[in-house]
C-alpha cells in the first residue's frame, strides 16, 4: 500500500510542505507490471483515498502518485488512457477532472 | 538514438510529457502487458477450475438472451472498430484500433462460448432470434456512421455511447452473475476501460479543436440515446435489476456523454 | 467449415501469439538487442537498412488497412474473429518496423517524410489494387490478395531477410521471427477459406486471375528497384566485411550478386504463389517481368 516517507524539501515552500510516498504494488493487473503501483482499485465500503490518491471519473480506478497531490497538478489514468488535472472541490476534496 | 518506452527522471508516470503518454498507451507493446496480465491462465475468458453451477430453467432462459444481446453488440463493435482503422487519422489510433479490433473479437469468441456451455447447440442461430430490435438499429446506425467516413461521429456512437453502455452493464451483471460468467465478464471490464478511454480522450481533444462539431455530435446523440437507454431497460429486465439500479446505470452512462459536454 | 476455424481461435491465438513465441519480447526482440554498429557508423549500410525498413513499413500499414477492412466484408463470424486477430498481428508488425526506424536513427517527427522519401512506387501501387478489393467488400478478392499474395510475398521476403541476419544482427532476426511465425497463420487462414469459398463462387475465378497476375508484376518491380540500385553487398566488399554465407533455399546468399538474389526471391515467390493458388482452384497467372 502506500507509505508516506518524508516531505520534499527541493522546491518552494508549498512544495517543501508535500509529503511524499513509496508507492507499492497492490495487485492491480490490467497495466503493464512497471506501472502497476500507481493504480489500484476502489473498494466500494470503508476505502478512503489517501493524499496522494484521485479517482479517474472515466473508468473510476484510484490513480497513484509518489506526491502528495494538489490542485492544479497532472495525472495519468493509463488504464482509461486518460490525461486529468487535480481539483479541490467546494468540499474540500481533491477530484480529477479530464483534460482533452 | 534507439526511443524506447518513457521513463520519467522522476521515476513518477505522472511526470511524462502528454505526447510520451499517448505513444505509450496507444502502443501495441502497451496492450500485449498490460492483457498479459490479467488472461494468463485464463481458457474461454474464466479459469478452467471455476466451478459452472448448473441454473435454473428460468435463470438460464435470461442468461440466454442476455449473452445474445452482448454477442450483438460485441459484433457491432468489432465491425465498427475494424472500419474504423481505415479512417483513423494517424498511426497511434490506427494501432490503438487495432488491440481494440482483437478484444472485441475476444469478447465474442467467449461469450459464443458461454452459450455453447449452456447447452445453446447453434448460437449464431439463437442470437439472430433473440437480438433486441434496438440494439439491432443501434448496430446498423453505428455502421452507417462508419461507412460514411466520420470519424468524430463514429468514435462517439462506437467507443462512447456503445462502450459506456457495456461497461455499465457488465459491471452491474458481474456482481451477480454465476461464477463462470462473473469471471468472463470482469475480464471483459478491464478492456472495455480502455476503450471507452480512448473514445472519450480522443472526441474531448478534437471538440475541444473544432467547438462547432459539438452540435452535430449532439445531435447524434439525441438520435441514439433512445435506442441505448431502450437496449438498457431490456437487459436491466433479463438480468435482474430492480429499478433504482436500473435509473443508476442510465445515470453513469449519462455522465459520460455529459462530460464532453454534449447536453441535451 | 467450423472445425477447421476452431483452429484459428482467439483463444488459440492468445496461448500461441502473446503468451507463446511473444513473451518476453520488446518490439519483438529480446530486451537489450541492438543493430550492429555498422548499420550506425557506414553511411551507405545505414541508409539502405532505412529504405529497406520503410518497405517492411509500408507493406504492413497495407496488410493492416486490408485484414480490419475485410472484418466487414467477411461471411461469418468466424472469419470475422480471425480477422481480428489478424489485424492486431499487423498492427504490431507495423509498430515494430516502424520501431527499427527509430532505433535506426529516424527522428518521430520526420517519420512521415522518410516513409514517403523510401517508399518504393511499386510497391504502394501493389497495395492499391488489394486496397481497391477491399474498399468494394469483395472478401474471396481481398483474401486472396491478402492472405495468399501480401502474406505469400511477405513470408518468403521474411524468411530471406531472417537467413540474411541470423547470423549478424540477431535483434532484427528475432524481430523477424515473430513476424514469420504471425504469417504462418495468416497464409494458412487464406487457404483454407479461400479454398472452400471459390468452390461455391467458380464465378470470381476470373477476377481473382488477373489482380494475382496485377499484384506479382508490381511485386516484381518492387523486387527490381530494391536489389538492382542495392549498394550494400558492394559497399561491403570494399570495406573488406564479410557477408553472412546464409543458405536460403539451397543457395549461399553470401556469394550471390543482388540480380542474382533478385532472380532467387522472385522464383521463390512466385513458385509458391503458382502451388497455393492450385491448391485453391485458382489458376496462376504468370506476371511480366520488369
Amino acid at each position: 500500500m502506500t507509505k508516506p516517507v518524508q516531505s520534499d524539501t527541493t522546491s518552494t515552500e508549498d512544495e517543501r510542505a508535500r509529503q511524499r510516498f513509496i508507492l507499492e504494488d497492490t495487485g492491480f493487473d490490467e497495466v503493464p507490471k512497471k506501472y502497476r503501483k500507481f493504480y489500484r482499485k476502489w473498494k466500494a465500503t470503508g476505502d478512503a483515498l489517501a493524499p496522494n490518491e484521485v479517482i479517474c471519473p472515466v473508468c473510476k480506478v484510484v490513480i497513484r502518485s509518489s506526491r502528495e497531490l494538489r490542485p492544479g497538478d497532472r495525472v495519468y489514468c493509463m488504464p482509461c488512457m486518460s490525461r486529468l488535472i487535480v481539483v479541490r472541490t467546494d468540499a474540500g476534496t481533491l477530484e480529477a477532472h479530464v483534460a482533452y | 538514438m534507439p526511443v524506447r518506452a518513457p521513463e520519467p527522471s522522476s521515476g513518477d508516470i505522472h511526470d511524462l510529457e502528454p505526447q510520451q503518454f499517448l505513444e505509450e498507451v496507444h502502443s501495441f507493446e502497451f496492450w500485449f502487458q498490460a492483457v498479459e496480465g490479467y488472461l494468463s491462465g485464463l481458457t474461454w475468458g474464466h479459469r478452467p477450475d471455476t466451478p459452472d453451477e448448473p441454473l435454473v430453467p428460468a435463470d438460464r432462459e435470461r442468461l440466454i438472451s442476455v449473452l445474445c444481446n452482448y454477442c450483438v453488440g460485441e459484433t457491432a463493435a468489432l465491425e465498427g472498430s475494424s472500419g474504423l482503422i481505415a479512417i483513423a487519422p494517424n498511426r497511434l489510433s490506427k494501432i490503438f484500433l487495432s488491440t481494440q479490433v482483437a478484444d472485441e473479437g475476444r469478447h465474442l469468441e467467449v461469450f459464443v462460448r458461454r452459450l455453447r456451455d449452456l447447452g445453446v447447440a447453434d448460437p449464431e442461430a439463437e442470437i439472430e432470434r433473440r437480438a433486441s430490435r434496438s440494439l439491432l438499429l443501434f448496430k446498423r446506425r453505428l455502421l452507417e456512421l462508419v461507412a460514411s467516413k466520420d470519424w468524430e461521429a463514429a468514435i462517439f456512437a462506437q467507443n462512447v455511447i456503445l462502450e459506456s453502455l457495456e461497461f455499465v452493464v457488465f459491471t452491474s451483471h458481474a456482481e451477480d452473475a454465476d461464477p463462470v460468467t462473473a469471471e468472463v465478464l470482469k475480464a471483459v471490464i478491464k478492456d472495455e476501460r480502455r476503450h471507452i478511454g480512448f473514445g472519450e480522450n480522443e472526441l474531448g481533444r478534437r471538440l475541444a479543436d473544432s467547438p462547432h462539431s459539438r452540435a452535430r455530435i449532439a445531435q447524434i446523440r439525441k438520435e441514439l440515446d433512445h435506442l441505448v437507454l431502450d437496449t438498457l431497460e431490456e437487459t436491466s429486465g433479463n438480468i435482474g435489476l430492480d429499478r433504482s439500479e436500473h435509473d443508476r446505470l442510465g445515470r453513469v452512462y449519462l455522465e459520460s456523454v455529459e462530460r464532453l459536454g454534449l447536453l441535451r | 467449415m467450423a472445425d477447421f476455424l476452431s483452429a484459428y481461435s482467439i483463444q488459440r491465438w492468445l496461448e500461441s501469439c502473446p503468451q507463446g513465441y511473444l513473451v518476453n519480447t520488446e518490439y519483438g526482440h529480446e530486451t537489450g538487442e541492438e543493430e550492429p554498429e555498422l548499420l550506425y557508423s557506414n553511411e551507405v549500410i545505414h541508409e539502405d537498412a532505412i529504405r529497406t525498413t520503410v518497405q517492411l513499413v509500408v507493406g504492413e500499414r497495407c496488410a493492416l488497412a486490408a485484414s480490419s477492412g475485410l472484418i466487414n466484408a467477411a461471411p461469418d463470424e468466424a472469419s470475422k474473429r480471425f480477422l481480428a486477430t489478424q489485424t492486431l498481428d499487423e498492427a504490431r508488425h507495423v509498430e515494430v518496423f516502424t520501431q527499427r526506424l527509430y532505433d535506426l536513427g529516424v527522428r518521430k517527427d520526420e517519420l512521415t517524410d522518410v516513409i514517403n522519401r523510401y517508399a518504393n512506387p511499386n510497391l504502394v501501387k501493389f497495395a492499391e489494387i488489394l486496397l481497391e478489393k477491399v474498399d468494394k467488400k469483395d472478401f474471396i478478392a481481398g483474401v486472396v490478395g491478402q492472405n495468399i499474395v501480401l502474406e505469400g510475398l511477405a513470408f518468403s521476403v521474411f524468411e530471406m531477410m531472417h537467413a540474411m541476419n541470423a547470423d549478424m544482427n540477431a535483434k532484427f532476426a528475432h524481430t523477424l521471427s515473430g513476424t514469420i511465425a504471425d504469417e504462418r497463420r495468416h497464409v494458412g487462414f487464406g487457404e483454407n477459406r479461400i479454398g472452400s469459398l471459390i468452390k461455391t463462387h467458380p464465378e470470381k475465378k476470373s477476377e481473382v486471375e488477373r489482380m494475382q497476375k496485377d499484384m506479382s508484376y508490381f511485386m516484381l518491380a518492387t523486387f527490381a528497384d530494391g536489389f538492382r540500385n542495392n549498394e550494400t553487398a558492394a559497399e561491403l566488399d570494399r570495406i573488406g566485411e564479410g557477408r553472412a554465407h546464409a543458405d536460403f533455399h539451397g543457395k549461399d546468399l553470401g556469394v550471390m550478386s543482388p540480380e542474382e538474389m533478385e532472380g532467387l526471391l522472385a522464383d521463390t515467390v512466385l513458385k509458391e504463389f503458382k502451388v497455393r493458388l492450385e491448391r485453391v482452384g485458382i489458376e496462376y497467372q504468370t506476371p511480366s517481368r520488369p
